[in-house]
């Protein structure tokens, strides 16, 4: 029964994540679909093109894609979280796979070309892509906002026109052509960062991350900066703006925060966004600057057609735009009265 | 977006904005072309003067492919062999010109009038792990490649070794026809004469493993042989790091420290990496940086190619119409200019008229397949009922043929020049461009593809690997045809069969030139080009010749940098030239 409003926005919300998880079924479902219906076998493409049919027929029965595909899609929906002996049994045939919370099991299959388990694998991408995102990220939205600031500040003048013709340029230019570019500049003539790759200790993980992230940070940037510049341009305009200035406020108070703090909300669904998409991987700059993120591993699984780490990466995409996009509606929600 | 933004620019041109807008463009054009305009000169080698080898140093290898598996059981891919060649010794090697030599066997003996060897390991030899190598070792390192719960892609190779059936039924785990004979003797009993057997006993797959790898498959394999160097690290999707094996069972080898494996490295990395000295072998180029390598004085003599082991043609489905009919077959390869084909990359394909490419054991210039001849193509066509009038265009084929084949790659670009010579006999083709998987499910299913671009590279040197596998009817299957072509000629098997189990070289390669002679005439495929790679080096890897079997030999490969060019190679903000550019010319 309905109680009043704290109900009704406790509905909303679990309806919401019903939605969500709907989202999810429904993405990985069609990846499942689309991949079964594309015409590749993944046995010869596990064995090798010149692979002898008799040896690609035992790595077929191997890898299970033997199975009529409604039997795999039955197998892999009532592996994905199932119960299953305790974690000290873990060896126990059948659920080598698996990652335990206690009796609780989540098993996503094993790769058809690197014969592990899938969760392995995304554990081991995730965190670092994950940090290019975050990286990636912090450049958007820092100079985005901060340029785009200063273009609604100063509109009409020769670094309003600047800084927008740059932004044009960076959300026209390839992801690949600045990424080639940026290499080049900066690790092939002036040796600030490596090239390309992830090096071993943490301070190499992060000196290998600037590039990539820069390359994918110039893309969001110049979005952030045009968004910036049209809101608080179109905060500027407004009564408030001139009723602080009336009362003395200064133009860096009126600009940073009056102005920036009510132009924030579009900002702050897309930040969301952005980084549900950065965590789902970037391909073309992952494989640029052979970045081991989740990007350049579906892509990799999507050429050898290994379908347990493709439904994987989709997973994990799906997943996290669906929870980005369920909290940035929540903060969207605190930070606005109005939306309540 | 781009239209949009040339419109707009368009109409402001002269404005500062627009004008920025051009100049940013510029720049970053400019820049991205900026990089492949020049080459770097080479660093030099510090003692050029020099013959000794000398020991130290890491070689640093890179590839734009990834491996899967470290496990020489379960090789799927074409980098991996790479690798495990390094780590894992085999009974037999080749040698530099491509003879048949053994390595951890001292020697071997046919025996049985070729039904058995006998191999005789040589004593002291010592896996990574401390073990000494025996004829057990070499038994179950078999037993565990050969067994049918192992994903081995090339157990079929060994089918020839007596108790292979029973394996594969099961449940015995031993190979009956291994025979532990002392403790360093071993017999292989064959069910029948099999002159293929040599050869794949030099295959990677089954190498022997030390003892700790068990006598079963397991995932979680860590890669321990009796190789040249031992296995340290696997960054997965980075690289590989393998050092020098102190206890080599040829002494003194070999003379690196180590040598890693970069992975997923694209061309233009690899190219930037190798002017600063980060990279020492360059083997993978863009098609133009590769033309510059190979036409600059100061690259020349540092750069070789390997054997040609790969090649091409276009397969003809014999099921399908109108390749059922032989003399559309024989119109399709007369009209083929393999030397137009060759100028697709002049610089890495070799026009071919048959089956086996320049760099395999067996292949015959003398040999004379497939000839590009426009007007006996055209002859054929009258002949198969299609006449073709190329004054008015009018006759040929009347309907138009699906031609497969995948892009992003060399096909995608012979596919158009195959197009343009088959119109001249009156063949229209239309190109259909699919993904790499699709087209090797398509054109390896039976009556799907009527034609298709063909390939096949070395599995080992000989010339039955170019011929059995992709030509025997014994190949043909409904899906995943290796005989993509479905070509059936009892004649023909019969020739491979007796070739197949004939020891004597000189009887077998009559029995081989007859079977080429009939294939080349039924024409299943049109054989068009083989593929070489151009293998550059830094003038400081010394003793390093590309191989005729393998693509990275490096026992006897050493480095001789000198001390300032060794800095380059970790310095993050070292300068970007070594040396200048005086100092070797």
């Amino acid at each position: 029964m309905n109680n009043g409003p704290r109900d009704v926005a406790k509905t909303a919300f679990l309806s919401r994540i019903l939605r969500g998880i709907l989202t999810v079924w429904a993405v990985v479902t069609l990846t499942f679909v689309t991949f079964n219906v594309l015409p590749s076998d993944p046995a010869r493409l596990v064995a090798g093109p010149q692979a002898r049919p008799e040896d690609v027929a035992r790595i077929r029965v191997e890898i299970g894609a033997n199975l009529p595909p409604v039997a795999r899609y039955a197998r892999f929906l009532g592996r994905l979280i199932h119960l299953g002996p305790k974690a000290d049994a873990s060896e126990r045939e059948g659920h080598r796979d698996c990652t335990m919370l206690g009796r609780l099991h989540l098993d996503l299959g094993r790769s058809y070309t690197q014969r592990r388990a899938v969760l392995t694998v995304l554990a081991e991408r995730l965190p670092r892509t994950a940090m290019l995102a975050a990286m990636a990220l912090l450049f958007q939205v820092l100079f985005g906002v901060l340029s785009g600031v200063f273009a609604a500040r100063y509109a009409g003048s020769l670094l309003e026109r600047v800084i927008v013709r740059g932004s044009l340029l960076g959300v026209s230019v390839p992801t690949f052509l600045i990424g080639l570019g940026l290499q080049y500049v900066f690790a092939h003539r002036l040796h600030w960062f490596p090239l390309d790759g992830f090096g071993q200790t943490a301070s190499e993980h992060v000196l290998s991350t600037v590039l990539p992230a820069l390359t994918l940070g110039i893309y969001g940037f110049a979005y952030y900066t045009r968004l910036t510049r049209d809101e608080v341009g179109r905060e500027l305009l407004a009564d408030y703006i001139r009723t602080a200035r009336a009362k003395g406020a200064s133009e860096a108070r009126v600009l940073w925060v009056h102005a920036l703090r009510n132009a924030v909300l579009p900002l702050v669904t897309l930040v969301g966004l952005d980084l549900a998409a950065l965590l789902g991987g970037a391909v073309v700059t992952e494989t640029l600057f052979r970045f081991p993120g989740l990007g350049l591993l579906s892509s990799t699984a999507l050429f050898d057609r290994d379908a347990p780490i493709l439904l994987g990466t989709v997973l994990v995409a799906s997943l996290t735009v669906t929870i980005a996009t369920l909290a940035t509606d929540l903060l969207v929600r605190v930070a606005d009265p109005r939306t309540k | 977006m781009h239209s949009r933004i040339l419109a707009k620019s368009g109409s402001t041109l002269g404005r500062p904005a627009a004008w920025l807008t051009h100049f940013y463009a510029c720049c970053i054009v400019l820049l991205a072309s900026g990089c492949s305009q020049k080459l770097t000169p080479p660093i030099p080698a510090a003692h050029p003067e020099e013959e000794t080898p000398r020991r130290g140093g890491i070689l640093e290898l890179a590839s734009s492919g990834d491996i899967r598996s470290l496990d020489p059981a379960t090789i799927g891919d074409g980098i991996a062999p790479q690798i495990i060649h390094q780590i894992f010794a085999g009974l037999l090697d080749y040698d530099d010109k491509g003879t048949l030599r053994g390595d951890l066997a001292e020697k071997w003996e046919v025996l049985d009038e070729g039904l058995r060897y006998r191999f005789t390991l040589k004593q002291g030899v010592r896996f990574h792990d401390g073990g000494e190598l025996t004829a057990n070792d070499v038994k179950r390192s078999m037993e565990r490649a050969l067994s049918p719960k192992t994903p081995n892609p090339s157990r079929s190779f060994y089918a020839m070794i007596a108790g292979m059936a029973e394996l594969e039924k099961g449940p015995t785990a031993n190979l009956e026809g291994v025979q532990v004979v002392g403790t360093h003797v071993l017999d292989i009993r064959l069910t029948s004469k099999d002159a293929t057997f040599l050869p794949v006993m030099a295959l990677e797959s089954i190498r022997p493993v030390c003892k700790s790898a068990g006598a079963n498959y397991r995932a979680d394999f860590v890669p321990c042989g009796t190789g040249p160097f031992r296995f340290v690290a696997w960054e997965r999707g980075q690289r590989v790091v393998l050092r020098r094996n102190e206890a080599y069972f040829h002494p003194g080898q070999p003379y690196l420290d180590g040598v890693h494996f970069n992975f997923a490295t694209s061309y233009v990395a690899q190219r930037l990496k190798f002017e600063e000295g980060k990279q020492d072998l360059l083997r993978e180029f863009l098609q133009p940086d590769l033309l510059r390598f190979q036409h600059d004085p100061a690259w020349i003599p540092f750069g070789e190619f390997e054997a040609a082991k790969q090649m091409a043609g276009e397969g003809m489905n014999v099921e399908m119409a109108p390749f059922d009919n032989i003399e559309v077959r024989r119109a399709v390869a007369s009209a083929i200019n393999r030397e137009q084909y060759a100028l697709v990359k002049p610089s890495v394909m070799r026009a071919l008229d048959g089956p086996i490419p320049h760099g395999v054991s067996g292949y015959d210039p003398a040999l004379q397949c497939q000839k590009y001849d426009l007007a006996a193509a055209r002859d054929h066509m009258r002949k198969a009922g299609f006449a073709y009038d190329e004054q008015t265009g009018k006759g040929g084929y009347p309907k138009t043929i699906a031609y497969y084949t995948y892009a992003q790659a060399l096909p995608e670009f012979t596919a158009q020049l195959l197009q343009q010579q088959l119109a001249q006999i009156g063949i229209r083709i239309e190109l259909r461009m699919t993904s790499y998987a699709a087209w090797l499910a398509l054109s390896h299913r039976r009556n799907t593809a009527p034609l298709s671009y063909q390939g096949w590279s070395m599995d080992y040197s000989d010339p039955n690997d170019f011929l059995e596998p992709i030509f025997h009817s014994n190949a043909i299957n409904d899906e995943d045809s290796n005989n993509s072509s479905f070509y059936r000629n009892p004649q023909f098997d019969g020739l491979i069969d007796a070739a197949h189990g004939e020891l004597n070289p000189a009887a077998r390669k009559g029995l081989y030139d007859r079977a080429l002679r009939l294939l080349c005439d039924d024409a299943p495929w049109a054989f068009t080009y083989s593929v070489r790679f151009y293998n550059l080096r830094q003038p400081y890897v010394r003793g390093y010749h590309s191989h005729p079997m393998w693509t990275y030999e490096l026992t006897r490969t050493w480095l001789d940098r000198s001390s300032s060019n060794e800095s380059s190679r970790s310095a993050l903000f070292a300068p970007a030239r070594v040396l200048p550019r005086e100092s070797f010319r």
